[in-house]
């Protein structure tokens, strides 16, 4: 038996010279490897985004180290320890070496220390509150983003007055607006199951959690302030991602954040024109609807051409028309519509179940929809088909019609307008929308 | 000479063994108290789990290849199989996996007759096809599609009768886990030869110890918490429903707090059958013994201390830190044991078996894990990867990485035991290139496309992803043929391999101190074990090995014949 | 090379070791079992804790706090029987078979005037502490513990016929299925008292 290598008392010399050369070998590497970062991230576009990628270096330099010294330890083992054929012999019994087991307790102990502290100086720096947030033309606002299977809605609580004095909320469907700069802080609701927020781009996320619908449900909130990325074009889109699991289609749930070159273009481009709309709605039902039903989630499940919404979590919504008359004997086109946005449950169309979610005229509903709102969404959706049963000339009459004979609600049909006197704002600030339902329902 | 322990039972004096018959096939569908039928029929039935949950990887992988929805029907069919491939994986292959090779090995490296309690032992092993039953049959009811982490109110309010099966059913393999892991405790510490302290036992029953210890402490709750699941999907209870007080963070506070130690009763094992293989196969002792037995407790303790990094984006932000901590201290007593197993190779004379190479595979495939396992850590860090593929690919590296390699290692170098056959070496070969190769191409890329925005659990994404896709879903393809090597190695060298004899590998451990098989009772009289399981390279050991090839395997061993 | 005879531990009778060996494992298997499953009660204070503090207050606002008189005197009762069964124990070592049937029965009926107690307060829980997680954690626990008590007491009186069998007919009597069923009684006391400290004490 071969003998020779036993009870060797230390590490040899050798081994120690070849771990100081694959260490060398290991930074060459892993500065090799650090050039491709930029290639495997999404790209800069917030100033988070910045410290989260130099922590990502740190940990890729760490890594890569921890990387090469092992798998160049095992190939080194693997070239130069093998047995030599028909070597039955044994190694040197060598038991271990204190110092060395010391050694290499310390260094990745000192390692996760220095890792520890890094991170946790990045967090705080990225966690803190900011002064001023969501400043839009000189004042703070709030940002609400809503999630619900499977569409994120953006709402935007300006400081701008209509024409009765009331706030004027903008929704912005699933996109988010922004400008360079920008403090943004998004309070994050959800309306069934957890989501999660995540801008790869700005490197943050967020989940939505589930709280008391009494006590207001369980805000969280994400910050984040975009920043130039050299060479995009602006607007600037990026695109908003769930993260967490919420259902059939959570692959779907997406949405985007425009990031404007500064705040002027944000004003020019999206909040005054956003603005205007609210005040100036189109008189004609069908083109208000068409613009109201954008503001809610139902693209999240239902296919209809005409907008290019193209889920299939719900039935499809082409030719609605056609076919609503005839789905329940004695019941209106009309009334079939209205019943079906506001009622949900009380059909559920054969081959799916009742998932949807509920939109309605009380302030608790999780989709807050008036009945101005719904009257105008009746009368875009009565325009959804070849020929339909809806009675087309007379929708201004048949559709309040409806919704009195379904629900027992009278409806302002002149709603947004300047003219009108007991107008109210589509959205108005709380409490004034319920005690208006309350009023008018007998 | 040295004097030399030598474990002869009633072949004193250097009597031959007799050859033992292997127990028929049929023993094997039976209810059985034997600790070697028992192993063997967990291992069995996990392996089938693993068949069944790699035919759905490659169902979500041919899903995948494409950015649309196309080969499923929904969005909650893709849901739903994911959901069954993790919670078969986890639950039906892995824990009970370790199961087998604990039976098998333990008691025969203890020196003893059978587990402690035999019965309790049959009995936990056969809730698990039952329990099996009802989480398959979840697949044909309105599925489970919450995922295996089943997080509320998508698990409670929101899902069909499946998830009530899947929570039965996951229920009872808790309980047979901890049945399991009680009985390895009691083996472990009241069943060793009087000679076998602690810090001579090998570590293979070392890292049982440890898993069991985790098992036993964290199992219960995920039975609390399954059990306040099915009350909410059944009986009307609140308990995660925020509308009527409850809370979601809840269900994952209770659920991590099992789950993340699970993850190391998914490794540890994995990690003791790696000391025992690079020894053996290396021919020199482990390095710094002790410090790799304590090292498997320090990981089981700091294991209960971290739960909560699977919530970072869910978490009171303020508290997200001391986890951050915490969970980063756990590279420390891994680091302890990649180190010290470097040092056993190191300077050793290596036989590339097909076990020792996946050990060597292991280390290569589990650092990576490991080292994104950090990562994912740095709070910063995994605000941006949480829920994405950097996440799968980290898992899937310490878990196919490492308890899967670790799996297969132990099948190669304890095949020959419990079959008396030795395995095709060259088909092993050809298995773990296929395997290591097939491996990392698939799940590498996945740190790529989940840092550029892919978050997991999702059957369509952007089209610029789906070059990446389709390298994943080719290399899973790869991957999914190798176990079709392995596969007909175990068959072919079960009827046809060569003789193994008691000792192949020559190794010190007690279970090569009697036949392959081992008769029923293991030994015929109680073993003395060698005076240090890994006491390579001295007289002492080279004559324990030589009496032991001479009591037991009177044709010599495989090991010798081959060469 | 010395002797394999020479060099072993001589055992003791084999039997006997096994006997010994039995119990010991027996022993050391219900401590650890005990040791896992109080973490499932653990599991539910931890349930109790996190939904209390999501309120504001504790009880919530409009819930009348549980009346903790009539809980202490069932746990009165069961720590009583719990006594009264380490005193049965106790007789049984001493042979004294007579002694431990008559501890055991007593202990049987505090037991079962524990578990009244409890059903009555389970089923008497207020509607106005139902619709909170006040009244919701209470069943939880009481009912998970209930299960407990009355499975335990089955295998208490299973044990306890055993022994009446035995009187008769003069066998030896098994000792670890009493010291086993009086461990798990004991456990169902210790368990008790987290739950009863929790849900009536700890405001
Ligand atoms: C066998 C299973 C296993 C193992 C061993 C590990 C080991 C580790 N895991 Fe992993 N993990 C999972 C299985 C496992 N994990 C699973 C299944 C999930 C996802 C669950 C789900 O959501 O579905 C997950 C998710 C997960 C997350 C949550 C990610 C997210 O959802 O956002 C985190 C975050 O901290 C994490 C961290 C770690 C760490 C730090 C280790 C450490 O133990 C690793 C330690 C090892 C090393 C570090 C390598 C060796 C050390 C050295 C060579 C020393 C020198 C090294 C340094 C100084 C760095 N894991
Ligand atoms: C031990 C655990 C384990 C193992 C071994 C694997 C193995 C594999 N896993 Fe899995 N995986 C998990 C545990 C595991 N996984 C978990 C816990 C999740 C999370 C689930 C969740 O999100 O809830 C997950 C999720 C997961 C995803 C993410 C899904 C998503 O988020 O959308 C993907 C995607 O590629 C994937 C792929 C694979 C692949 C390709 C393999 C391959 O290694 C498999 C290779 C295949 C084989 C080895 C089998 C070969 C068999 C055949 C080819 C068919 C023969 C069939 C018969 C004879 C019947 N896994
Ligand atoms: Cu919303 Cu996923
Ligand atoms: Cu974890």
């Amino acid at each position: 038996m071969d003998n020779s290598r036993s009870n060797i008392p230390s590490i040899s010399p050798a081994a120690v010279v070849v771990t100081a050369v694959f260490l060398l070998v290991s930074i060459i590497g892993v500065n090799w490897f650090t050039t491709f970062v930029p290639l495997v991230l999404p790209p800069q576009a917030s100033a988070e985004s910045k410290s989260v990628d130099e922590l990502f270096y740190i940990l890729m330099i760490i890594g890569g180290v921890v990387f090469f010294l092992i798998q160049g330890m095992l190939l080194i083992s693997v070239l130069f320890f093998r047995a030599r054929d028909g070597d039955l012999g044994d190694g040197p019994t060598y038991h271990g070496n204190p110092l060395l087991e010391i050694v290499w307790t310390i260094i990745p102990a000192l390692v996760i220390v220095f890792l520890a502290v890094v991170s946790y100086n990045i967090w705080t720096q990225n966690s803190e509150p900011k002064a001023a947030v969501n400043m839009i033309d000189g004042e703070e606002t709030k940002i609400k983003v809503t999630g619900a299977r499977y569409a994120w809605t953006h709402t935007y609580e300006t400081n701008r007055l209509d024409a009765d004095g009331d706030p004027i909320v903008i929704n912005s469907g699933d996109k988010l607006h922004t400008y360079i700069g920008q403090n943004v802080d998004l309070e994050l609701r959800t309306q069934d199951v957890i989501h999660s927020y995540w801008v790869p781009a700005m490197r943050v996320k967020q989940d939505l959690l589930p709280g008391n619908p009494d006590f207001g449900g369980r805000p969280t909130d994400i910050r984040f302030t975009p920043i130039r990325v050299e060479g995009a074009a602006y607007p600037a889109e990026y695109p908003i991602v769930c993260a967490e699991l919420c259902g059939d289609g959570h692959g779907r749930m997406r949405g985007t954040v425009v990031v404007h070159e500064d705040e002027s273009q944000f004003l020019a481009q999206f909040f005054e024109p956003a603005i205007y709309a609210i005040l100036n709605p189109p008189a004609d039902p069908v083109l208000r609807g068409e613009i109201v039903i954008q503001e809610y989630i139902c693209n999240s499940c239902h296919t209809l051409d005409s907008l290019e919404w193209s889920s299939r979590t719900g039935p499809s919504l082409n030719g609605i028309a056609e076919r609503a008359g005839e789905r329940v004997a004695g019941q209106s086109a009309e009334e079939y519509i209205a019943i079906s946005v506001w009622n949900a449950p009380a059909f559920v169309v054969p081959g799916y179940t009742e998932q949807m979610a509920v939109f309605g005229p009380d302030q608790t509903d999780a989709n807050h929809m008036t009945a101005e709102e719904l009257y105008s969404i009746v009368a875009f959706l009565c325009t959804q088909g070849e020929q339909s049963d809806c009675d087309l000339e007379n929708l201004t009459e048949a559709i309040p019609q409806a919704i009195k004979t379904a629900f027992g609600l009278e409806v302002d049909i002149s709603f947004g307008q300047d003219d009108a006197e007991a107008s109210q704002p589509e959205a108005a600030a709380d409490g004034s929308d319920e005690s208006e339902a309350d009023s008018e329902s007998d | 000479m040295a004097t030399i322990a030598v474990p002869l039972g009633a072949q004193e004096q250097g009597q031959a063994a007799e050859a033992v018959q292997r127990p028929a096939l049929s023993e094997y569908l039976r209810w059985s108290v034997d600790h070697k039928i028992i192993g063997v029929q967990y291992g069995v039935a996990s392996f089938l789990f693993f068949l069944i949950g790699g035919a759905m990887a490659m169902g979500i992988r041919l899903e995948l290849w494409t950015p649309d929805l196309d080969l499923m029907v929904s969005g909650a069919a893709y849901n739903s199989l994911f959901t069954f491939h993790g919670t078969i994986m986890i639950f039906l292959f892995i824990i009970p996996m370790w199961a087998a090779v604990g039976n098998f090995v333990v008691p025969l490296q203890l020196g003893a007759k059978d587990m402690a309690f035999p019965w309790l032992n049959a009995f936990a092993f056969w809730l698990i096809p039952p329990a099996a039953v009802v989480v398959l049959l979840g697949y044909f009811v309105s599925p489970a599609e919450a995922g295996w982490t089943s997080y509320p109110p998508l698990s409670t309010l929101f899902s069909g009768d499946g998830q009530t099966l899947w929570a039965l059913g996951a229920h009872l393999l808790g309980i047979s886990s901890i049945m399991g892991s009680i009985n390895f405790i009691v083996t472990i510490l009241n069943m060793r030869p009087p000679q076998m302290t602690l810090w001579r036992m090998p570590l293979l029953c070392w890292a049982v110890l440890a898993t069991s210890i985790i098992a036993v402490m964290a199992t219960p709750f995920l039975a609390g918490a399954l059990t306040l699941l099915l009350l909410d999907r059944v009986a009307g209870t609140t308990f995660f429903d925020a509308a009527g007080g409850g809370d979601v963070l809840l269900w994952q506070n209770i659920f991590w707090f099992y789950s993340h130690p699970a993850v190391y009763i998914m490794v540890l094992p994995g990690m003791g059958v790696l000391s025992e293989v690079l020894s053996v196969h290396s021919r020199k002792p482990v390095f710094g013994y002790r410090m790799v037995g304590l090292s498997s407790m320090g990981i089981a303790f700091v294991g209960f201390t971290v739960w909560a990094h699977h919530m970072f984006t869910s978490l009171q932000p303020e508290l997200r830190i001391p986890f951050m901590i915490t969970t980063m201290i756990i590279a420390v007593p891994t680091g302890i044991k990649m180190f010290s197993w470097l040092g056993t190779i190191w300077g050793g004379k290596i036989h590339f078996t097909s076990a020792m190479l996946f050990g060597l595979g292991f280390m290569s495939m589990f650092v990576i894990g490991g080292i994104t396992g950090v990562m994912l850590a740095a709070l910063p860090f995994d605000i941006h990867v949480h829920d994405t593929y950097f996440v799968v690919s980290h898992f899937h590296f310490v878990l196919f990485g490492g308890s899967v390699f670790a799996i297969y290692a132990a099948l190669y170098h304890w095949f020959p035991k419990v079959t008396g056959r030795m395995m095709n070496e060259r088909l092993g070969r050809i298995h773990f290139a296929f395997t290591y190769f097939g491996f990392l191409f698939t799940f590498f890329p996945m740190h790529i496309v989940g840092m550029l925005g892919m978050p997991r659990r999702v059957a369509v994404y952007v089209p610029e992803f789906q070059p990446w896709n389709q390298l994943i879903s080719f290399s899973a393809f790869v991957l999914g043929f190798s176990t079709f090597i392995v596969i007909y190695n175990v068959i072919k060298s079960y009827y046809h391999g060569p003789i193994a004899g008691a000792n192949p590998w020559r190794a010190l451990t007690l279970e090569w101190a009697t036949t392959s098989p081992p008769p029923v009772t293991n030994f015929v009289d109680d073993p003395i074990p060698f005076e240090d399981p890994y006491g390579y390279g001295t007289e002492a050991a080279a004559a324990y090995v030589e009496a032991v090839e001479a009591a037991f395997s009177p044709g010599g061993s495989a090991a010798r014949t081959e060469r | 090379m010395t002797s394999y005879v020479e060099r072993r531990v001589k055992p003791k009778l084999s039997l006997d070791r096994d006997a010994e060996l039995r119990l010991k494992n027996n022993r050391l298997g219900m401590n650890i079992f005990q040791a896992s499953w109080i973490m499932v009660f653990f599991a539910m204070i931890v349930v109790n804790w996190q939904l209390r503090y999501s309120y504001a207050q504790w009880p919530p606002a409009g819930v009348t706090p549980f009346d903790p008189l009539l809980p202490s005197i069932a746990t009165l009762a069961l720590l009583l029987s719990s006594v009264l069964v380490r005193r049965g124990r106790q007789s049984l070592q001493a042979d004294e078979v007579s002694g431990f049937l008559a501890c055991w029965r007593l202990a049987m009926a505090l037991g079962v005037a524990f578990m009244a107690i409890i059903i009555y307060e389970f089923a008497t829980v207020s509607q106005a502490a139902l619709a909170t997680q006040y009244g919701a954690t209470m069943r939880l626990m009481t009912g998970f513990h209930f299960v407990h008590a009355l499975a335990i007491l089955a295998v208490m009186l299973w044990v306890y016929r055993a022994g009446l069998n035995d009187m008769r007919s003069g066998r030896p009597y098994n000792s670890w299925a009493v010291e086993g069923t009086a461990k798990l009684w004991y456990f169902v006391s210790f368990a008790w008292i987290l739950f009863y400290l929790v849900l009536y004490w700890i405001r």
